[in-house]
């Protein structure tokens, strides 16, 4: 009998392949906003969200979403704000979220261990209603990351060009921010709560081992962020383990493989930059327009070669021929 | 009276209580090149920065092509160049992409680009002398390549009034001579600069007009060269390369 026979694996691999998209695009925002551990605070926020669910009898998918959008726009605003204090107040939100999750499952006569599956992933929980919520948040998350990139990128790339450039910057930020929370609250089905930052960050950490663009970078992120997470749940269907903990595994190996070949890659760019400037081959190339002569005084360093002495200037060699300087 | 590009009225501006900007007046007419200048502290970088709308002001008054910053929409007129050291952030990006950026004011929401947003990437690329290099990621390129990248970013606005804050700070002389180049031909077509700078360097022949600023009030809005009077305000710092001439000598 294969895996797909089963119903609760076919909801398992929507969540898993939605979750492997819309993870790593807003994923690739925060990272390049310097927040890669924002999705990482939202997780512990959102716990709070799912015991007050269990303590309530409403879904814990609806309370998570709700208490993890509150959490995540506290810390925006935190950030905005940009005052030293920010990590602290930061801190103190991530503790309180686990402290308020496990302390509200006691006040509901559960236990931590009913926690469990929201942590790390599990595959039996993915319930039919929730497949329509996790495929919609889900989608939208998509759509957004995608329809809005100029938007997004110019955001998190430069915020005062962007106010400049007369885009609404702080209605993005908040967005980006609500846009981390709901990911994490569809996550937590496939990932978990703890290991969903992993799956934010890894595919794009891996992916720009091999990019240099924006779009490259991002599209990669989502391709290998959706290879982690389903075969990820295929493996721990097969060997029954917390699918957060495969998924993440193997998105981890995946850097672990892309890391030389990328620093070989770089090493053969900057090879193929060099050899294509006519200034280190052998083809006479006289400087551009030049401001002084080069003499002991000028302060730019002298290197001696061969027959004559260079001036390390920017970078180059100039040497003096007549009244010009050449490109050593 | 034609119209001013920027109008600055009594602006008074508090960072953390400490009064940074005090009653400054500055009116910019179109086509005008006028440079900020003032030892470190004396508010220039914060001038600019109000005047584009980054920093509240306590009191007086900001209008860009007469219309009070707090209504002005017409942010596609008005390109900015901010003050960094890098262009890069936490994920790679090329060149163009980062350029692109600078049609944002001008693109609706879910719109691809448009031809002309092309046309115009690529030239405020040319114009920079990055033509080559467009497709590399900005973080591989030298601090005075990335700088250029930024001033490509506002060019590609298209915009009537360049703000640059301090562009050629920590630039390589063949940076900045680039950077001269790019701003005579954006001059010539009759557009207006603000930019702060620490040195005049190679843009000396293109500045109509000196603004010195000291300890937050104007000390000096005039022709150049500066009198000798405010010359040592202007001209504060200590230069790196001895060859470099001063603005002043």
């Amino acid at each position: 009998m294969s895996l797909l026979d089963y119903d609760f694996m076919q909801r398992a691999l929507i969540a898993a392949v939605l979750t492997g998209l819309a993870a790593p695009a807003i994923g690739t925002y925060l990272v390049q906003r310097r927040l890669a551990l924002m999705g990482d605070g939202i997780g512990h926020v959102a716990l709070t969200g799912v015991a007050a669910g269990i303590l309530t009898g409403f879904a814990p998918v609806w309370t998570a979403a709700l208490v993890a959008i509150a959490g995540a726009v506290t810390i925006e605003l935190v950030r905005a704000r940009g005052k030293a204090s920010a990590d602290v107040a930061l801190a103190i939100l991530f503790y309180g979220g686990i402290a308020g999750g496990v302390l509200l499952i006691g006040l509901a006569d559960s236990t931590p261990a009913d926690l469990h599956a929201y942590l790390f992933g599990s595959i039996l929980t993915v319930a039919p209603s929730d497949v329509w919520t996790i495929a919609v948040l889900g989608a939208i998350v998509i759509v957004l990351c995608v329809g809005l990139r100029p938007q997004l990128f110019a955001v998190c790339q430069d915020e005062e060009f962007a106010r400049v450039a007369g885009l609404p910057v702080k209605l993005y930020s908040v967005l980006i921010a609500v846009m981390a929370a709901v990911t994490v609250t569809v996550s937590m089905r496939t990932v978990g709560l703890l290991l969903v930052s992993a799956l934010m960050v890894v595919p794009v950490a891996t992916s720009q081992q091999l990019t240099r663009g924006f779009k490259a970078t991002f599209t990669l992120a989502l391709v290998l962020g959706v290879a982690a997470s389903v075969s990820g749940l295929v493996f721990a269907y097969h060997v029954d383990v917390a699918p957060g903990a495969s998924i993440v595994v193997i998105a981890l190996a995946g850097f672990a493989l892309a890391w030389p070949v990328g620093t070989a890659l770089r090493r053969v760019r900057a090879a193929r930059i060099n050899g294509e400037d006519p200034r280190l081959g052998e083809a006479h190339v006289a400087a551009e327009s030049h401001p002084h002569r080069h003499s002991e005084q000028c302060g730019h360093p002298a290197v001696e070669h061969e027959d004559h002495t260079d001036y390390l200037h920017d970078g180059h060699l100039h040497a003096q021929h007549g009244a010009h300087y050449d490109e050593h | 009276m034609s119209q001013c590009v920027l109008d600055v009225r009594n602006a008074q501006v508090r960072l953390d209580e400490r009064l940074v900007l005090n009653g400054i007046d500055l009116a910019v007419a179109p086509g005008e090149v006028v440079a900020v200048l003032g030892p470190n502290g004396s508010g220039k970088s914060t001038l600019v920065r109000a005047a584009v709308g980054l920093i509240p002001l306590a009191a007086g008054e900001v209008r860009l092509f007469g219309t009070p910053l707090s209504r002005f929409r017409e942010w596609a007129r008005v390109g900015y160049v901010p003050q960094r050291t890098t262009a890069a952030s936490g994920v790679p990006a090329t060149v163009r992409e980062v350029v692109t950026s600078g049609r944002l004011a001008r693109r609706r929401l879910f719109r691809p680009l448009t031809h002309a947003d092309r046309e115009s990437v690529e030239r405020a690329i040319e114009l920079v002398g990055l033509t080559e290099q467009a497709d590399r990621d900005v973080e591989a390129l030298s601090g005075g390549q990335q700088q250029r990248v930024l001033i490509a970013r506002a060019a590609a606005t298209e915009p009537e009034l360049l703000v640059l804050d301090e562009p050629n700070a920590g630039v390589d002389r063949r940076s900045q001579e680039a950077f001269a180049r790019a701003l005579r031909t954006f001059v010539a077509s009759g557009r207006t600069v603000l930019l702060v700078l620490h040195e005049m360097g190679p843009l000396e022949t293109l500045v109509d007009r000196a603004v010195v600023l000291d300890a937050g009030m104007v000390a000096y809005n005039g022709p150049l060269p500066v009198p000798l009077s405010v010359a040592g305000l202007a001209h504060d710092h200590v230069h790196g390369d001895v060859t470099e001439r001063g603005l002043f000598g």
